[in-house]
Formats: structure tokens, C-alpha cells, sequence
């Protein structure tokens, strides 16, 4: 079966467009950050996270109610999964476990007649949190600085320069797709917590194949065809590489959706982050990365040709 | 076809390998499943029978985390600067000021305490040697002293922690040392969070101490009182710095007051009793003397966080004689009228016996009450001590005081030979058994924090071990019809490789010991997804190949040959974000880059090597690939 004939697509023509749409799209996402505000997980912002399983439907005007009474009412309150699983997140700060406590009891004294279940409380220092996103930031960083290197030795330093423009590209429409639909989908908690920061690394590391493997194959086509011009090396690397990008992304993208069903609450976040980012990635490593070093080329051959 | 064989051979090696790392945790699998379907004497004498075989399968099989199969992880944090102020001698303003302004430095990020630390003396000129270790030490040596005294305090405090929780029975806990003064400690099937936190939160250290004269306390809280009022003529200690201070002495009685009485005001015009005494003794409202003379106070439970900001005010300290200090009871007492109280002893700063000397603990029951204690015995050393003590101050009261919070305050009947001592006031036989643990593992060096409590229910565990499975199951079952649909026979042989590779990434990781956690399944998962690009690449460029016009035989070599350095390049750069994901990310997401990494591995392996053995095999036996 061949979903992809021999194609001769022309993609670097519009590039501006294309250049165009992203700045757009990456221009709401950071409106959006800024508006709305990124919505940190417990993991980094520090506080009480707990998650009660009931028997039977659970109000969450019920919980709120119960909890405004120990002063806790600003708290987070949303299902985990399914209606009879309440997740209730809160920055409150105290010694031990003293605010789950309070939650546990507070809701007990106003529902006597509701039983439930601990199944998760997790409990986390202001420290920690503020160490968790420096390093959350470091890693990413880092994940750039590693990619940049490698793809400058084995390629050439436009090269790395342009796979890591298609990466921060993606990073953050990606962050701002989150942002704007967090809270927006009921039983998919968007927070950024640190299974997201993972998702947003494992991103990078698949989106970047794509990119790297269209880069390979110019390199090939570069030796074969010496009297080609690197426009049209590009358009005939990207049309042969086109099938293998797209049908690897839509195995990842199936798999991921597979996740997204099936593997449970805690990896929802992280396999809907990644499926919009595999999107977001193959479109870029063909029209930021690619674009990015064409232009890049061009200009600082002018630039040689002008001196 | 040597070529061929050398390669088969190295595939049916680490199919062994991957088998044999594997196979405790099949075999353990099946124990718990026969287990679970035996009952009664069946499963008693089917345990016994293969007793040592089950233990060895379980110390070897794969590791679950903690997300999977329910528990507590627990981090903390070994106080270090307050064992910089513990071992120093001769504290003084600046001494004291330094802490607290390294305190306040430390508190928001990690950075290493002693550094810190050494500079503020530094800055200030302040030779170390005034505080620690000897006066002709220059600064060198005294700080890797210090730098000695506290690694080996983190050390002591990790090893009692692990005496801790093996005395309260975990099975297969893990204690580890993180950074420089971080202990994480992960307790596998641990249900009970009041016992843990009780379990590692304390230092446990024991103090007996004498009670002050109970005229002295009660004319302290009268001090108190007064200068709460403003009547107050200053204590002779107060009053020297009293002058410079003069105009804002007022503000700060008015602070101290609204401290305690959380702001609120008694009208001038009230004149019930309440608002009387409100008025003229405000200590008093919230502080009651005894009745008897012992010189303690009375504190509703409601009221005991404003007194003991109250206590803390500099102000308020300075009220109070240097060699005492009012300890809170460990417990609130619950009264006839079912009023709860927390009692305030007053009690000599230094203790006659510290609890070092305690030699064996043991929970029990008070025979006359019911009530659970847990009886102590000394060394011979603090034996004679606790005999002297005991006989010196017959009629006196001593405290017996764990963590700062007194336990009991008896009264001294007699001499007791032979270091036997109580404690009472536990609420529970469970508890008494926790402090008996606590007792018998010695007294943390240094106080500890918990700064990180994840717990996990088994339920939940179990809800993401299925979850786990279902997705994996129904991942490869999509990517291999997806293969075989989309490149026919050579997807087949793609899926044939990617089954080995998803037996090599388990059994990779069983032979490491490393913990599948559940975004380690969603790791391999993804791993699932990524593993079958290899091949999307090479039968995409076989497919070209053939199209320019090579024989079968000929585009699959040139496929593999030309395939090769994007597959590697593409690899590499993934596998270095794993990388960088695994030294940064902390617990599970650690679980999903180790698994991610060990699948790309394992996948360029089976991807590359498998796969290419097979295809040559194929055409050697003249069956040709199809490659759709």
C-alpha cells in the first residue's frame, strides 16, 4: 500500500506564509500565557495535591462547599478521570500533612454519608518546587544546547541553528495550545507538571528526528547533484523524505492516541501534549527548519557576494 | 552467509540474556498468581514448600514503582544549619544573626549550607575559631571540619532512618542519600501516613529535665501579663537597652498583644467579667495558672498557635530567666468538661539525662489504667546517673520530654536503681510501638524537614498497572496491523523484530534492577511507535531503490546501506534529550527516560541488525519480500 505517490511539492515556495502562520500562532500562545497565566501542577508551584475516590457521582460545588469551610475554598477541585474521582490541588502551605488533613476531614464532616478513599495525596515544599522548574528549564536548555552541538558537527552550524528554531517553534505553540485549553476539556488536567516537562523533552527528541532525517538526506543528495542549487535540493530531499516523515508521524500519533485512551490518568497529559506536538513537529522540520537554513544560505551568500 | 551467522548468533545471545534477567519476574508472577488462587492450608504449605524460591524471585524481579503498586515516597532534608548552631560554643548576637540570615538565604533554592555559611564570617571578619573547634585552628581547618561533621551527621541520620523503618517492617524499602543533605526514602505498600509521619518526622531526642520552682514561673507569666497591660516595670535585663528603644517599646507591647489576641478589641464601656479581666489580664484570658501550684499554665487547644507566637517575641524572651522555658505538653489533655488544653511547663533549659543513654525500649500496658507506655532501660553509665538524679531530687518533679514536647512531669517518689524509666500519655498501642522504634534507633543528629510527600493508593496502582497493560497491548496490536497492512511481508518481519525488541527493552531492564514505573510503560509505549521508524526508513529507501531500477536483492542492501546514517543521526539526537531528561527529571519521569533510552537501544538493534538477517535469509531460500 503506498498512501504517498512519488510527490514534487513545491513547500519552500511558501514558506513566507508559512513564516507568517507560526509567528501568529506563536504570538496568541504567548498572549495567552500572559492573560490567562501559566497554570503550574503542584509539582512546581508547591502545595497539597489529593485525589479522593467516591462511590458513586461526586458534586464538585459539594466538595467546594465543604472545603470554604476550613478556608480552603480557593482551592483547585476538578474530576481525575472519571466523575467519582476528585482531584483538589491547593498552594496552601503548612507543616506535614496538615492540609490533607484538613481537606479529608472537612469533606468527611460535611458528607458523612459518602464514603471515600485516599488513592493519591501528594505533598510537595516550596522548595521543591521552585528547584523542580529551574531544573525543568535547565533540562530544556540543555535538550537545545545537545541538539545544536550534534546536528552543528555532523551537518553544518545552519543546520543546527534551523532544528533548533523548528524546536523552539514547536515548544511553544505547543505550550500555547495547552495554556489555551486548559480547563477547557473536562478530565484533562493541563497543569504543567513534571509528566508534561517530559512530554515537551520527548517532543523535541521525536520532532527533531524528522528534521534530522531530511537533513541526511540533503546531505546525500548534496554529494550526487553538485550543480543543483540548495533550493532544489531541498525540494527534492523534502518531497523523497515527505512519505517516511509523514507515515512515522502517524504511527507515533496513533500510538500516542492509543495512550491518550487507554493509559490511565496520570499519562493523559503527556500523551495529548506530545500528539498535538508529533503535528506541530512534522510541520516544522519541513517548513521552519528546511525554510530557516534555506534563507539562511541565501542570505549570507549574498552578503559574500555583495563584500 | 558467515556474515549472517555471526549476527544470528549475537541475537539468539541477548534473546538468552534478556530471557534469563527476565525469568525471576515470570516466576514470581506465577508464584502470586498460584498463591492467590490457593486458600487456607493450601496456600500456607504451597508458600512453605517453595519458600526459597519465591524469596529469590522476588529479590530479582523487575521492580514496580511506586505509582504501580501503591506506597509513600518521603524526601527530607537533614536540618544542617541547625547543627551549625547545635556544635557551636560560645553563641553569641552575631552568631546569631548569621544563622538566621543563612536560614533565610538557604530556604529558597539548594544551594550548599556551609558556603554560605563560612562567607557571612568571612565578610564580617570573624575568625571561625571562636565558635568551633580550637582557638588556634585557622579557617581551613575548621571548615572541613565542619564540612567532615556534617556529612557524617547526614550519614548517621540516613542510617537511623533506616533502622527506623526496618524495625517498623517495609519490605524492599529504599533509603538514599540525594545531593548533599536530602534523604529520599520510598516505602513500597505503606498505607498508614500518621505512622510514617510520626515514624521519620522526629529527631527522637530524650531529654529528662527538672521543673523550675513554680513561685518563679507563676511570677513570669505575671511579668508577662504586665507588659501586655503596659503596667509593666521592665525587667532589670530589658531595661538597660531600654532606652534607645523607649519610643517604640509601646508599638511593639501593642504588636505582642494583637498577637495574642488575634485583634480583637474589648469595648471600654464592656464591663462583664470576661471583658474585665480581657482588659487587665489579657495573659491571663488565655493562659491559665494551675489551681494546684505546679506552676504550669492552661492553654485552650484553639489558642496555642497565638501563645506560642507570643512566647517568641524577643520581647516576651526577655521576660523570662535564662536558665528555663515554657515546653508545650506533647499532648492536649482532654478535661472532665470536655474542654481540651494544652499544658505549659516551665522547665530548666539544661537536661539531667539525654535520651543517648537509653539502651532498649518497650512498648507495654499501664497495668493499672490500660493506657499504653513504653518502658526504657539505661546503660550502666546513665543507670548510676538516673539513681543519683532520682535520689538528689526526692519530691521535685521531672520532665520526660521527647522532641521538646513533655510527656509526663511525675513527681520523684524515690531513688530508682537500675535506669529503669517510662514514658506514658500515648494515646494508642500503635503508638507506643512507634516511639518504642523511634526509642530504640537513636536520636537523629540533626532535626529533619519532610519537603516532599508523594503517597500512592493500591488501588490506583493496580487501576494503572491495567491501564499500562491495555495501552501497550493495544499499541502493538495497531502498529503491527498498521506494518503489515501498509508494507505487507516486510512489515511482518518489521513486527517480528519489534516483539524482540520490546523482550530486550524488559529484559534490559530487569537486568539492571531498574523500576517500571507508569510513564516508564508510557516510555515503552512510545518506544513501540519510534521502534518501527527504523524500518519505515529502510523499507521507504528499499522502495526507491527498487523503483530506479536494482534488482530485490541489490535495493536491500543499498536501502540498509543508505538508511543507516539517518536512522543514527535521528537516534542519537533523541537519545540525547532522554539523556538530559534522566539527569534532570526526578522519580517516575526518571522511569520514563531510562525506558525511552533503552528502547531506542534496543530498537536500532532489532530494527537494523533482525530485520536484515531476515530479509537476506529470505531471499537466500529464493522467498521474496514483498515490500507493498
Amino acid at each position: 500500500m503506498r498512501l504517498f505517490k512519488k510527490t514534487n511539492i513545491d513547500f519552500l515556495n511558501v514558506r513566507r506564509i508559512c513564516y507568517l502562520i507560526s509567528s501568529s500562532l506563536i504570538l496568541i500562545g504567548i498572549i495567552t500565557m500572559f492573560v490567562k497565566g501559566l497554570s503550574f501542577g503542584i509539582d512546581f508551584k508547591g502545595g497539597t495535591e489529593i485525589v479522593l475516590a467516591f462511590q458513586e457521582r461526586i458534586e464538585v460545588s459539594d466538595i467546594r462547599t465543604a472545603l470554604t469551610k476550613v478556608q480552603l475554598g480557593n482551592s483547585e477541585i476538578k474530576y481525575y478521570g472519571t466523575d467519582n474521582y476528585v482531584l483538589i490541588n491547593t498552594g496552601e502551605q503548612a507543616e506535614g500533612t496538615t492540609i490533607a488533613d484538613h481537606i479529608k476531614s472537612a469533606v468527611q464532616a460535611s458528607m458523612p454519608d459518602k464514603a471515600f478513599e485516599v488513592v493519591k495525596e501528594d505533598k510537595i515544599g516550596p522548595k521543591i518546587g521552585k528547584e523542580l522548574r529551574t531544573d525543568a528549564l535547565y533540562a530544556i536548555i540543555w535538550a537545545f544546547a545537545a541538539i545544536l552541538a550534534y546536528i552543528a558537527i555532523r551537518f553544518k552550524f545552519a543546520y543546527g541553528l534551523g532544528a533548533v528554531l523548528a524546536l523552539i517553534h514547536d515548544v511553544l505553540i505547543t505550550l500555547g495550545f495547552l495554556t489555551i485549553l486548559n480547563g477547557l476539556i473536562p478530565g484533562l488536567n493541563l497543569d504543567i507538571s513534571q509528566e508534561i516537562i517530559a512530554a515537551f523533552l520527548t517532543l523535541i527528541g521525536v520532532s527533531v528526528n524528522d528534521t534530522v532525517v531530511v537533513f541526511d538526506r540533503m546531505r546525500e543528495n548534496q554529494k550526487i547533484y553538485r550543480s543543483m542549487s540548495l533550493g532544489e535540493i531541498m525540494r527534492k530531499s523534502l518531497n523523497e523524505t515527505l512519505s517516511r516523515t509523514l507515515i512515522t508521524s502517524l504511527t507515533i500519533f496513533l500510538v500516542l492516541v492509543v495512550l491518550l485512551v487507554f493509559g490511565g490518568e496520570v499519562n493523559r497529559g503527556f500523551a495529548f501534549t506530545m500528539a498535538f506536538g508529533i503535528i506541530t513537529g512534522t510541520y516544522s522540520s519541513i517548513f521552519v527548519a528546511s525554510a530557516f537554513v534555506l534563507d539562511w544560505t541565501q542570505y549570507k551568500n549574498r552578503k559574500k557576494a555583495a563584500a | 552467509m558467515r556474515n549472517q551467522l555471526s549476527r544470528i548468533v549475537i541475537t539468539v545471545c541477548f534473546v538468552i540474556l534478556a530471557v534469563y534477567f527476565l525469568w525471576p519476574t515470570i516466576q514470581d508472577y506465577n508464584y502470586r498468581k498460584e498463591l492467590s488462587r490457593l486458600n487456607g492450608a493450601d496456600s500456607i504449605a504451597y508458600a512453605e514448600k517453595n519458600h526459597d524460591d519465591m524469596l529469590e524471585a522476588k529479590l530479582k524481579r523487575m521492580k514496580l514503582g511506586l505509582d504501580l503498586q501503591g506506597g509513600m515516597r518521603v524526601v527530607l532534608e537533614v536540618d544542617i544549619i541547625q547543627l551549625l548552631n547545635d556544635i557551636a560554643k560560645n553563641r553569641d548576637d552575631n552568631f546569631n544573626t548569621i544563622i538566621k540570615e543563612v536560614r533565610t538565604e538557604t530556604s529558597a533554592n539548594e544551594v550548599s549550607v556551609i558556603p554560605v555559611f563560612i562567607k557571612k564570617f568571612q565578610d564580617r571578619g570573624i575568625r571561625l575559631s571562636r565558635y568551633y573547634g580550637n582557638i588556634r585552628d585557622d579557617d581551613d581547618k575548621i571548615i572541613s571540619m565542619l564540612e567532615d561533621e556534617t556529612e557524617k551527621a547526614v550519614d548517621r541520620a540516613i542510617e537511623i532512618v533506616r533502622n527506623r523503618v526496618d524495625q517498623y517492617g517495609v519490605s524492599e524499602p529504599g533509603i538514599q542519600k540525594q545531593g548533599g543533605r536530602r534523604i529520599i526514602v520510598a516505602l513500597p505498600g505503606v498505607k498508614d501516613e500518621n505512622e510514617v509521619r510520626q515514624l521519620l518526622r522526629g529527631t527522637a531526642l530524650l531529654e529528662f529535665r527538672l521543673l523550675k520552682d513554680p513561685q518563679i514561673s507563676y511570677k513570669v507569666m505575671d511579668a508577662i501579663d504586665r507588659y501586655l497591660t503596659g503596667k509593666t516595670d521592665l525587667d532589670t535585663a530589658a531595661a538597660a537597652s531600654a532606652k534607645d528603644k523607649e519610643k517604640k517599646e509601646p508599638e511593639k507591647r501593642r504588636d505582642a498583644l494583637t498577637e495574642l489576641t488575634g485583634g480583637t478589641t474589648v469595648s471600654e464601656t464592656d464591663t462583664s467579667a470576661e471583658a474585665q479581666i480581657a482588659r487587665e489580664h489579657p495573659f491571663y484570658l488565655y493562659v491559665r495558672p494551675d489551681q494546684q501550684g505546679n506552676g504550669e499554665g492552661y492553654v485552650a487547644e484553639k489558642d496555642r498557635d497565638r501563645v506560642v507566637r507570643l512566647l517568641e517575641r524577643p520581647e516576651v524572651q526577655n521576660l523570662i530567666p535564662a536558665d528555663f522555658e515554657f515546653l508545650w505538653s506533647a499532648k492536649v489533655q482532654t478535661f472532665r468538661d470536655e474542654q481540651k488544653f494544652y499544658i505549659l511547663y516551665p522547665v530548666k533549659k539544661t537536661p539531667e539525662l539525654t535520651g543517648n543513654v537509653i539502651t532498649n525500649a518497650q512498648a507495654s500496658v499501664d497495668p493499672e489504667d490500660n493506657r499504653s507506655i513504653v518502658n526504657m532501660e539505661m546503660n550502666s553509665e546513665g543507670s548510676r546517673e538516673w539513681a543519683r538524679i532520682t535520689g538528689a531530687n526526692i519530691g521535685k518533679r521531672i520532665a520526660i520530654i521527647l522532641d521538646k514536647g513533655v510527656f509526663s512531669a511525675p513527681v520523684v517518689q524515690g531513688k530508682i536503681p537500675g535506669g529503669r524509666s517510662r514514658i506514658t500519655g500515648m494515646d494508642s498501642p500503635s503508638e507506643a510501638r512507634l516511639l518504642e522504634i523511634v526509642l530504640k534507633a537513636g536520636a537523629l543528629p540533626a532535626p529533619v524537614t519532610t519537603i516532599e510527600q508523594r503517597s500512592v493508593g493500591p488501588s490506583l496502582g493496580e487501576d494503572s498497572i491495567k491501564a499500562g497493560m491495555n495501552s501497550t497491548i493495544i499499541a502493538i496490536i495497531f502498529t503491527i496491523l498498521f506494518m503489515i497492512v501498509y508494507y505487507r511481508s516486510a512489515g511482518a518481519v518489521a513486527d517480528f523484530a519489534l516483539i524482540f525488541n520490546i523482550l530486550f527493552i524488559l529484559g534490559v531492564m530487569a537486568g539492571f534492577q531498574a523500576t517500571l514505573t507508569l510513564p516508564g510503560i508510557a516510555g515503552i509505549v512510545l518506544t513501540i511507535g519510534m521502534a518501527v521508524d527504523a524500518n519505515v526508513l529502510i523499507n521507504e529507501r528499499i522502495r526507491e531503490e527498487m523503483a530506479g531500477g536494482k534488482t530485490l536483492r541489490a535495493a536491500i542492501d543499498a536501502g540498509y546501506e543508505k538508511a543507516f546514517s539517518a536512522i543514527i543521526d535521528s537516534n542519537i539526537t533523541t537519545f540525547l534529550t532522554g539523556l538530559v531528561l534522566y539527569q534532570f527529571g526526578t522519580g517516575p519521569v526518571q522511569g520514563f527516560a531510562l525506558t525511552l533510552m533503552i528502547g531506542i537501544g534496543a530498537s536500532l538493534f532489532s530494527a537494523i541488525i533482525i530485520t536484515h538477517v531476515i530479509f537476506n535469509i529470505m531471499t537466500e531460500k529464493g522467498v521474496n519480500p514483498n515490500f507493498g
